[in-house]
């Protein structure tokens, strides 16, 4: 039985996914616009997911639109900011976007669009003065991460909404990895969009959200029936939207019990392997980071090897993103923050999640130091060609 | 515990079988596709039938699953640049006709993977070659030809010493190719019926002179004349890297008699033309010599078969070997055109004794 630390790539589903989903498949229902009673029961179940999504991140219900994930959700941010923001070309991001962020904006400089991407500092934080610096009334939109998927860090985003606002400038927070792990509220960050993702919570893959705080200002990019108030056509996800909903309820109500478990698990796992593994690199800050998030450097070893070799022992981890044919490339975001491409490629990032033990991290912390001196031993970085 | 073996999976039929049997035999097989080349020499549409494609590692993973091995993509293409690719390209900036397989062999496969294979706490490398390995009852490891003499791959794999062949399997060695497809229709296997690779797997499209030149800077290139024997100019040409030994097409001549590349000079660019007959040789020097047994070097002067280039026969010969690494060979009856840079490798009947790289020819 293998230990699952890929929780940012993807958690398992939760026991409330399954029972929702479960009681579906049981009582397959009709579609939430149909007038029929059939058709209202799938409404009702629909609203009540969306209600409960809502309140995770503090929204109205209205306020959320079903979408099939993050990516969709970060795509129409910027492609709906940019249709609505007619005349203004330019978009504010940073270097350590998620893909479904970056690809768009380098689509969009394609088409002719000046794209602002801030560096980060080397904890991967991005500075809101610089962020500021670049905003003018040509900016259509700001689109910011909240919590860096790699590295875990957690950014200071409530500075911007006041000046965004007042340039005119959509400001698109892409909470995907933040929601359900650390507070986040609507509200106090200011923000016109969201993103949230269903599968990190432990919903299924193919559903997510985009909040939009007003929709008068904001344009759709898929057209077709009037679903999810005009914004996003296409019959809604039912059966992921109930089982989102209800992940969402169950990750509200345990969420400070939860981030103190897997910040304890997440201490004990680091501090055993500084303790076994002369010259570890922690990526990111110490503090003002995901608690399940560690992104580690271990020295002299490719991480794709120490990937693979603890793949094999039964542990499951992750490095930078995997390419279409399924080798690991080393991650953006760590040569952004001005790792070296070595250190980049010797980095794994370790992320927890709802359903790992104490016993699971303890064998982990017994686990990862006998395959990394195996590995460097067997593999050593020195001997691999200079990167 | 059963014997763990690194699988080296290329998407083709003979690796899929090679996996397949040893999961048969008991080992604990993990398969890896190694992503090797430089750059995407053609667009993804295209790309069926060579090495290292999207499509290739999707056939290799189809094979990991449907017989349920644990499968990995490793990227190794910093390493097969620098010590495979590199080569290439300056063996032909050189004048040299490089053989890639050879190196690739020698400095990836039995070499760079089997460091991986220790890290993953493999005990052995294998892949799909057609070639034998057997141990002797002094417990020395002999390498000999396939048992398929049409697809007999011995010659790439001549590099291999004592160590290598130790932990090394070739479950292939002992198969015909028709055996081979057979045995993978019985698997259920979807390479079964796949073709051939027959190009370099990095240069997909065959133009090697193209893929140097977008490889070197322009000063590296060396074009020149084209001459004859005597010295009189014949053409000109783009550089020394376009052409090999014993070439006859692309000269550009009219010329009453057909006419062969017989000398590459990279240092002048001149091109050596001359006729078939011009091309012969007595004999050749080879350097980084390796034997697959260093026992037999105190031998002195060897009586053996030598193989020039991987679709030559073997041809009679006598080797020695100095200490450093270099090798006389003299053919018992002239021999064909040398081609410097290519594997010159030593057989005694059907088994490998060990071989070298052509640095010159020896004029009869």
């Amino acid at each position: 039985m293998s230990i699952y630390l890929d929780n940012n790539a993807g958690a398992p589903l939760r026991v409330e996914a399954k029972t929702a989903i479960s009681r579906m498949l049981a009582d397959s229902a009709g579609n939430p616009s149909s007038i029929h009673r059939s058709g209202q029961r799938s409404r009702r179940m629909l609203e009540s997911a969306r209600a409960h999504v809502a309140a995770i991140v503090d929204a109205e219900p209205r306020q959320m639109i079903f979408t099939s994930g993050g990516t969709e959700s970060n795509n129409l941010a910027i492609f709906g900011a940019i249709t609505a923001a007619s005349r203004r070309r330019k978009i504010i991001s940073s270097e350590i976007e998620h893909s479904s962020i970056l690809a768009p904006l380098a689509e969009l400089e394609r088409r002719g669009f000046e794209v602002v991407r801030i560096a980060p500092d080397s904890d991967g934080r991005v500075d809101p003065a610089r962020v500021l610096a670049a905003l003018d009334g040509e900016t259509a939109l700001v689109t910011l991460g909240l919590a860096n998927s790699e590295v875990g860090t957690i950014q200071d985003l409530a500075p911007l909404a006041r000046r965004c606002k007042k340039s005119g400038a959509f400001f698109h927070v892409d909470a995907a990895q933040a929601v359900g792990r650390i507070p986040v509220d609507v509200a106090a960050l200011g923000c016109d969009l969201m993103t949230v993702s269903g599968h990190k919570l432990g919903a299924p893959a193919g559903i997510g959200t985009l909040y939009v705080r007003d929709s008068a200002n904001f344009a759709p990019t898929m057209f077709g029936g009037p679903h999810e108030g005009g914004m996003r056509a296409g019959t809604p996800n039912l059966l992921g939207a109930v089982a989102f909903g209800a992940v969402a309820e169950a990750a509200m109500n345990i969420m400070d019990a939860e981030a103190a478990r897997i910040d304890s698990f997440v201490a004990s796992l680091f501090t055993r392997l500084r303790e076994t593994i002369p010259g570890l690199l922690l990526n990111g800050p110490l503090a003002g980071r995901l608690p399940n998030t560690l992104n580690l450097t271990f020295p002299g070893v490719l991480g794709e090897s120490m990937l693979i070799a603890l793949d094999l022992e039964g542990v499951e981890v992750s490095m930078g993103s995997a390419c279409a044919a399924g080798a690991v490339e080393p991650s953006h975001v760590l040569r952004a923050m001005n790792r070296s491409a070595s250190d980049a490629r010797s980095s794994l990032r370790i992320s927890l999640g709802w359903n790992n033990t104490a016993d699971e991290i303890d064998a982990v912390a017994k686990i990862i130091p006998a395959v990394w001196r195996r590995v460097a031993d067997a593999e050593p970085l020195a001997q691999v060609i200079a990167l | 515990m059963k014997p763990r073996v690194l699988v080296a999976m290329s998407g083709g039929v003979d690796s899929s079988v090679a996996a397949a049997l040893l999961c048969e035999q008991g080992y604990d097989v993990v398969g890896v596709a190694m992503r090797l080349a430089p750059e995407p020499t053609t667009p993804i549409a295209k790309r069926r039938g060579t090495c290292c494609s999207h499509d290739d590692f999707e056939d290799a993973r189809r094979v990991a699953e449907r017989i349920d091995f644990p499968f990995y993509v490793v990227d190794l293409r910093t390493d097969f640049a620098a010590r495979v690719v590199d080569n290439f390209v300056s063996e032909y900036l050189g004048g040299r006709t490089p053989n890639p397989c050879v190196m690739c062999n020698r400095e990836i496969k039995f070499d760079r993977l089997w460091s991986r294979a220790r890290a993953l706490q493999a005990d052995y490398v294998a892949t799909g070659h057609y070639a034998r390995i057997e141990q002797g009852t002094d417990g020395r490891f002999h390498l000999l030809r396939a048992i398929d003499a049409s697809k007999d791959q011995s010659y790439f794999l001549f590099t291999l010493g004592q160590d290598n062949l130790a932990r090394t399997i070739f479950p292939l060695g002992a198969m015909t190719k028709t055996e081979v497809r057979a045995r993978a229709r019985a698997l259920g296997l979807a390479t079964a019926d796949k073709p051939e690779s027959q190009e370099i797997c990095f240069v997909p499209d065959g133009d090697y002179a193209s893929f140097v030149e977008r490889r070197s800077d322009p000063g590296q290139l060396r074009p020149g004349s084209i001459i004859d024997a005597d010295g009189n100019r014949l053409a000109d040409h783009a550089g020394v890297h376009r052409f090999t030994v014993g070439q006859r097409r692309g000269l550009g001549i009219a010329s009453a008699d057909r006419l062969y590349v017989r000398e590459i000079r990279a240092e002048s660019g001149e091109i050596v033309a001359g006729r078939r007959e011009e091309l012969d040789s007595a004999g050749l020097i080879a350097n980084r010599v390796s034997l697959v047994d260093d026992s037999i070097a105190s031998a002195g002067e060897l009586s053996v078969e030598v193989k020039i280039r991987y679709r030559h026969r073997a041809i009679p010969a006598t080797i020695r070997v100095d200490a450093d690494a270099r090798a006389e060979i003299r053919f018992v009856s002239d021999g064909p055109a040398v081609t410097p840079g290519q594997a010159c490798v030593f057989y005694r009947g059907e088994e490998v004794l060990g071989g070298g790289f052509i640095e010159r020819a020896i004029a009869t």
